[in-house]
């Protein structure tokens, strides 16, 4: 769905990637925000896992990350150590809101690390948008004592999403000059719309233009 | 752009609030799962000439839902065609520059406000080419202030009025293909003479012969 250019596809260089954390530190939410766009505001947690390819475009040409979005909550946990076998990379996830999530970072790290030997891990604390931050940055040393990355980031301003993926990247390829650069725009057809179809899109847009957009105070 | 700034020779961890700063780990290595060295990379916009530009916020209609979904900010283009003189509304999320709306702008469209706004329009496109495929979508965009979204009807009415005016490639193509059908159908009309002329003739032989 979200490929630019599948006819090409099969040939892009694909690496596992496994996306896992508590519950509700927004995992899946990060995912579909790099997917559509969206940002997802309502919670539903994720069962067992939910993988999702995702296609970047860098000055080496496209790769992809097959992401490995696992459930947070225990009791959806299901195959846990299934969903990491031939992991190549990893993202692991806390809530900057939430103290319990960082305290249980060193625990994913364990599990992760016991079927995944020496891949390539980022740290992540989401929702940094958040004014009521309770992990404070001087708290935040898990990273340096096993050798991980670590971004603060906000799935819902954008701050610093894409820094996960380049970094992993980077490292996979062995490139650290590696950037994300525009991916080809293809030419879009040029179709006639038929008179029926043509007052049905009417009605909807009707129906669309009554329906408020989702208001926000820092648009730009 | 701001993600084309040097990295540091160590990885700086990046944070929000200057003040408290996560430290950063020493930059570890990794074996390299494979080598990838760098290519040249095409946009496919080559052949095209932006003609304005503008940071906005676009949004697509999601119908099943009945809800507005993100599709991404960033800059939203118009795109002349040096050949066709055709122009097509490109957008780019900023960062990861992926494409969230590619499609021509095309005389069946219309912008129409979205409720209680005065710097966001509503409009639908019928072959939406930001996925690699074809789809149709209802999609919004969102300017900072009403000014710029003056600017941009202004923009999208004027790529209207120059693409029903331009020979797309497309038009052409009809164009030739229906001179075609019209010299088919001539030939054949010229070859069912000819055989009803032969069959007349043929009689006229059998009439010689009874005849004889």
């Amino acid at each position: 769905m979200t490929e630019q250019n599948p006819t090409y596809a099969e040939q892009v260089p694909t690496f596992k990637l496994v996306l896992v954390g508590d519950g509700g530190t927004g995992k899946t939410t990060f995912v579909k925000r790099h997917l559509t766009g969206e940002f997802e505001k309502q919670y539903f947690a994720t069962l067992g896992v939910e993988v999702h390819p995702l296609l970047f475009h860098t000055n080496c040409g496209p790769i992809r990350f097959d992401t490995w979005d696992t459930a947070g909550q225990e009791k959806f946990g299901g195959l846990r150590d299934g969903y990491y076998i031939q992991g190549q990379c990893a993202i692991i996830m806390f809530d900057v809101t939430s103290r319990i999530t960082y305290k249980n970072v060193p625990n994913w790290h364990r599990d992760l690390v016991r079927v995944c030997e020496n891949i390539p891990i980022v740290l992540c604390g989401n929702k940094v948008d958040i004014k009521e931050r309770k992990v404070k940055a001087k708290t935040i040393t898990f990273h340096r004592k096993k050798n991980l990355q670590y971004y603060d980031i906000s799935a819902k301003s954008n701050y610093n999403f894409e820094k996960p993926f380049l970094w992993l990247a980077r490292k996979l390829v062995a490139k650290s000059n590696l950037e994300f650069v525009a991916s080809p725009a293809l030419a879009p057809p040029e179709v006639q719309v038929d008179p029926e179809l043509m007052q049905q899109y009417h009605s909807e847009l009707e129906t669309a233009a009554a329906q408020p957009l989702p208001e926000e105070e820092d648009d730009f | 752009m701001a993600d084309n700034e040097k990295q540091p020779a160590v990885a700086k961890t990046e944070t929000l609030f200057g003040e408290e700063q996560v430290e950063a780990s020493p930059d570890p290595h990794f074996e390299p799962v494979m080598r990838l060295e760098e290519v040249e990379v095409k946009t496919l916009e080559e052949d095209e000439e932006a003609l304005f530009k503008m940071r906005a916020k676009l949004f697509r209609f999601d119908k099943a839902g009945k809800e507005w979904k993100e599709r991404g900010t960033g800059d939203v283009r118009f795109l002349k065609h040096k050949d066709t003189g055709k122009i097509r509304l490109v957008m780019r999320r900023d960062k990861t520059h992926k494409v969230c709306a590619n499609h021509y702008v095309t005389s069946d469209m219309q912008l129409a406000p979205n409720v209680g706004s005065d710097r966001s329009w509503v409009w639908n496109v019928a072959a939406d080419m930001s996925e690699g495929e074809v789809s149709a979508e209802t999609l919004a965009i969102r300017f900072p202030n009403s000014d710029n979204a003056q600017l941009f009807k202004e923009e999208f009415e004027k790529a209207q009025t120059n693409n029903t005016s331009a020979k797309g490639s497309n038009d052409k193509a009809e164009v030739k293909k229906e001179e075609a059908e019209v010299k088919k159908e001539e030939e054949e009309k010229a070859e069912v003479k000819k055989e009803g002329e032969e069959k007349i003739e043929v009689k006229k032989e059998e009439e010689v012969k009874k005849e004889e």
